[in-house]
């Protein structure tokens, strides 16, 4: 017993020990690579990371309540740039353009209605039709994507409002808009999942999905509020992050499932559900862009980033493996 | 190159670079940052890429710091921010959205980081915080094209009853429009007496441009030239003809040289068009870069020259790489 529990201190724990090896390697790699004339561990780069970790980690948080349900939401990056042209695209309408900067609330309030409404239809499907998360939202994925196109075309939609840009570069203490969103998103979550009835039921949701239905959970209500939850978060990250930039492509966000699923499951969350933890997939939400960082850094190149933090995901996932299965042998004795 | 960080350009970067590491400041010493739009995407902005870390490297005094945004807006934007923050002494952006990396350029000039745009401009909005555009000038790209063809008519003795048709490109887009209006402006200036007869878009698009070359032909039964925004509609327009059995007497001409025209023009198919290098691309956005820093007077329009190219000078130039 004590051994699993060393084994699972080490897994929550592993995520951070990885990130602190990161640094040590960037740090030293940088002091011979690196063009720059900071060095990586400066502050101002550290403060810089959060803030470019925030629009992917924002929906990574709900993509790991979704995760711990045992269901998965692959549309989330065709929801990112759906909102963001909802959003950019509404303050070009004459209603809200005769607000000025006072349409700038309006913008943000229907993209987190957008957001919402998408994460609503995601989940009602997969309550109502029974069928896989997986398949809704590879087809949510494709469908959503197509109405980004219909909306504009191939054409980038934008509206540059220099008010909303302060805003979403402003910041306390050298933390910027971004940064406290993504913290109270953290907190928030951390909330839902640690000290509501919601929360710890999302955990049997996911572990014994039939053992949860005889227990008394409404599961599938359970899980479509879930998936609200994520379209809202998903809403959220598109606001903070083109506030900033005021136009969107209508490829922007494609990917970013993959990113967001690779960083909860970086950060030890179970792909079939049941086991997870919200702070741990802010580590590896921070990993990834460290990584991403790091690398870019030293000089190395997109493809090269891709292909490093690819393999370290498999070995990661191989490492969790062969712990899982060393705890339960020593069950066994 | 990349290899080194041993730069400092200011006395305080040095002092700063001395503190972090074990520097041998060398004087004069610059480092400019880059971050493209998308390297792998195409082979101009692969050749792009080559052509300017070679043309760094053959300087002495220019370090660089080269990113590829990998046609991802967000990426581009963290790699603004990234080079601000490292302090590079300029920073060049091949912009992946005019408008989405406006803010960007704009944190960049508040941090006193001169910023130049290169090959494709950024949104109006954004001209404030920019200190050089570095590309082609498509306006020129347009007016050569139509002397290229009004010379052809004269070569032909029929530049007084000649008439044209033009395919453009993809209608709201700044170089679509720009080689447009330098062609129509500079025809009726070297050949009045060449009518054009109809100007349809193609979208860029080969098929697109067949498409509204069949109905032209249609259309119209005298046509003596296609003038096209670059020569993959050209090339689209010339099988259109090809099929009509009608591209003898037509003299094709674009404002931009792709493969498949160099090939055609080989071929005899196909009369001229604007040959645009990448490398000279590159060169000049470094150039342009090494030029504000130096403090010179540089045009906030820096245009790298495009030459005609046509059937007859083909052989002076290498077959473009996209």
């Amino acid at each position: 017993m004590r051994r699993q529990g060393l084994a699972r201190y080490f897994r929550s724990g592993a995520i951070w020990g990885f990130i602190v090896l990161e640094l040590i390697f960037f740090t030293v790699a940088g002091a011979f690579l690196s063009n720059s004339d900071t060095g990586f561990l400066d502050p101002g780069n550290m403060l810089l990371l959060l803030k470019q970790s925030a629009p992917l980690g924002i929906i990574a948080l709900g993509m790991t309540v979704v995760m711990i349900n045992g269901n998965i939401d692959l549309s989330v990056g065709a929801i990112f740039a759906l909102c963001a042209v909802v959003m950019l695209d509404s303050m070009n309408w004459p209603i809200l353009a005769g607000l000025g900067d006072w349409a700038i609330p309006f913008a943000w309030g229907l993209a987190l209605l957008t957001g919402m409404g998408l994460g609503l239809v995601n989940g009602l499907i997969v309550w109502k039709t029974g069928v896989d998360a997986f398949i809704v939202t590879l087809g949510a994925m494709l469908g959503f994507r197509g109405l980004v196109f219909m909306y504009n075309g191939e054409q980038p939609t934008y509206h540059l409002n220099w008010t909303m840009v302060d805003i979403a570069e402003a910041g306390i203490f050298g933390l910027q808009t971004p940064v406290l969103v993504f913290a109270a998103c953290i907190l928030g979550v951390w909330l839902l999942m640690n000290k509501t009835v919601h929360g710890r039921n999302a955990y049997p949701v996911g572990d014994n999905r039939e053992a949860a239905v005889n227990a008394g959970i409404r599961v599938g209500p359970h899980m479509v509020w879930n998936y609200v939850l994520i379209g809202f978060l998903t809403a959220l990250s598109s606001i903070t992050f083109y506030s900033a930039s005021g136009s969107v492509n209508p490829n922007d966000g494609m990917l970013y499932e993959l990113w967001i699923i690779t960083a909860v499951v970086l950060g030890g969350t179970k792909l079939s559900g049941g086991r997870g933890s919200v702070i741990a997939t802010v580590g590896g939400i921070i990993a990834i862009q460290l990584m991403r960082k790091g690398l870019g850094f030293i000089g190395a190149d997109t493809a090269m980033v891709n292909l490093v933090i690819g393999s370290i995901l498999v070995l990661v996932l191989f490492l969790d493996r062969q712990l899982n299965r060393k705890s339960k042998q020593d069950l066994r004795i | 190159m990349k290899t080194m960080r041993f730069s400092a350009l200011t006395a305080t970067t040095a002092l700063a670079a001395a503190l972090a590491a074990p520097a041998f400041a060398q004087d004069d010493s610059v480092t400019i940052g880059i971050t493209q739009n998308n390297v792998g995407v195409d082979s101009y902005q692969t050749t792009y890429e080559q052509a300017f870390i070679d043309a760094a490297e053959a300087n002495p005094d220019v370090e660089t710091v080269v990113l590829d945004a990998g046609g991802d807006v967000a990426r581009q934007i963290a790699q603004m921010q990234d080079l601000i923050q490292q302090e590079v002494d300029a920073i060049i952006i091949w912009p992946t959205n005019g408008q989405a990396v406006i803010p960007a350029v704009r944190e960049a000039n508040q941090a006193g980081i001169p910023v130049i745009v290169t090959n494709s401009n950024i949104a109006e909005a954004g001209f404030d915080f920019v200190n050089s555009f570095s590309g082609p000038d498509n306006i020129t790209q347009g007016s050569r094209a139509a002397e290229i063809m009004c010379d052809r008519f004269k070569d032909l003795g029929i530049e007084d009853e000649a008439q044209i048709v033009e395919i453009t490109g993809q209608p709201g887009y700044t170089t679509a429009i720009e080689r447009s209006d330098g062609f129509q402006d500079r025809l009726p200036e070297v050949c009045p007496n060449v009518t054009l007869l109809d100007s349809q878009p193609g979208d860029w698009n080969r098929e697109r441009a067949q498409q509204v070359m069949e109905a032209f032909l249609v259309q119209y039964d005298d046509i003596d030239g296609v003038y096209s925004g670059d020569d993959n509609m050209g090339v689209g327009a010339l099988n259109a003809a090809i099929d009509a059995g009608r591209a003898e007497d037509i003299v094709f001409v674009g404002a931009t040289n792709f493969a498949v025209g160099y090939d055609a023009m080989e071929r005899g198919e196909y009369w001229g068009s604007i040959y645009q290098s990448p490398v000279d691309d590159a060169e000049a956005a470094l150039q342009t870069a090494l030029d504000v820093l130096a403090g010179e007077d540089v045009p906030f329009f820096n245009y790298f020259d495009t030459p005609k190219i046509t059937q007859e000078n083909m052989d002076e130039f290498d077959r473009p790489v996209f």
